[in-house]
């Protein structure tokens, strides 16, 4: 239990000194990732999520007000979301016809 | 979440009924109205015009007395006068669409020429531009007004979408828009299919989804939601915004083509716009 504890408080520290880390230069970075993925994605599917693009507005606006680390988050989130639409992508290419009634 | 989402994805793989290869247009259209056929096999064929009120006796008392004073009258009455005012040239619109612009069974079509689907809201627009004027909005508004009229004085005309069997563009256009009907998109993994024919006449929160056959046979609708009048486009891109999903541009290509294979599948119905609807 006590070895499950401390690897737990470890995780915890790892996954919240990534984002104590968040500065101006790696949140304004990731949310250029995220941007360019987004448009990415649209250029090879022809799928856009709605949410994709709110999220990188939102985390632009938290890059605005110097809350890097919530701009951070959101840009990964934005960049979770459009690996999720390359996916739906990719699945429903191959399988869309099973919908179809014969 | 990137785990809940990819495992959500992959779940739905399993969830088609139907597995096949692509069969043509005419084999789609009869299995698609076949399919209909045994799920509701109390709705008469032809009532599956009115949408949903063709299976939900409880809405349909409602809705009929919606119909005897239509929300839509006002747009009728507008766009008569829309249809009949002239333009700078000294033309108007009957002289592209005749004395009452009774021409809704027309469309949409495929064009040769232009390798197009040409819809009603397009063309009217492009009777517009060759006399020189502006073309409408493609959502809402005149355009709305005056397809309602249009497709008012064309009630009882039959769908009857034709697929060229000389031109395999058209054939590729066809089945660009029964691609769009069946792929799930958005965040919330949907497909038209997955709605209006999978699980149509379930409740969604509390509406319960309309059947597709039927589906583009009543356009423009009032919709009680938007408390004004729309043409099909603006519908397809609320249910993409519904889904989460970006909508893409009315009248666009793939907008079109969507709009060339939902009123085939209809073949055979009357057109009886415009409509009320929820």
């Amino acid at each position: 239990m006590v070895k499950g504890l401390i690897v737990g408080t470890l995780t915890a520290a790892v996954s919240f000194g990534a984002f104590a880390g968040a500065s101006n230069v790696s949140s304004s970075k990731l949310i250029k990732e995220a941007t360019a993925a987004y448009k990415q994605v649209a250029k090879d599917t022809s799928y856009q999520w709605t949410v994709s693009v709110n999220s990188i507005k939102e985390a632009q606006a938290a890059f605005d007000k110097g809350k890097y680390t919530q701009a951070e988050a959101l840009a990964r989130e934005a960049l979770e979301l459009v690996d999720a639409t390359r996916t739906q992508a990719k699945i429903e290419a191959e399988t869309w016809q099973m919908r179809v009634p014969k | 979440m990137k785990t809940i989402t990819r495992a959500t994805l992959a779940a739905t793989v399993g969830l088609g009924f139907a597995i096949g290869v692509s069969a043509g247009p005419v084999e789609d259209q009869a299995a698609f109205q076949k399919y209909f056929e045994n799920r509701f096999p109390n709705t008469p064929t032809a009532d599956c015009a009115n949408g949903v009120y063709s299976i939900l006796p409880e809405a349909r008392a409602q809705w009929e007395s919606i119909e005897e004073f239509p929300p839509y009258e006002l747009a009728i009455e507008n766009g008569e006068k829309l249809y009949h005012s002239k333009f700078a040239n000294g033309k108007s619109l009957a002289d592209c669409f005749g004395p009452e612009g009774a021409v809704r069974g027309q469309y949409p079509f495929w064009d040769k020429d232009r390798g197009m689907v040409i819809t009603m809201e397009r063309a009217v627009n492009e009777c517009r531009e060759a006399n020189g004027e502006k073309g409408y909005g493609w959502k809402k508004g005149k355009i709305a007004d005056v397809t309602a009229y249009m497709s008012f004085n064309s009630r009882g005309q039959k769908v009857d979408v034709k697929i060229p069997s000389d031109d395999p563009r058209a054939l590729a256009a066809y089945e660009e828009g029964k691609e769009h009907f069946y792929t799930k998109r958005g965040q919330l993994n949907f497909a038209c299919a997955d709605c209006h024919l999978l699980t149509a006449g379930n409740l969604y929160r509390a509406d319960t989804t309309s059947p597709g056959f039927g589906h583009a046979t009543s356009w423009p609708v009032f919709r009680s939601k938007w408390q004004s009048m729309g043409t099909l486009h603006r519908r397809f891109a609320g249910c993409h915004n519904n889904i989460r999903a970006n909508p893409y541009k009315a009248q666009g290509l793939e907008y079109s083509n969507l709009e060339y294979f939902v009123p085939y599948m209809s073949n055979g119905l009357d057109f009886n716009g415009p409509a009320a609807r929820k």
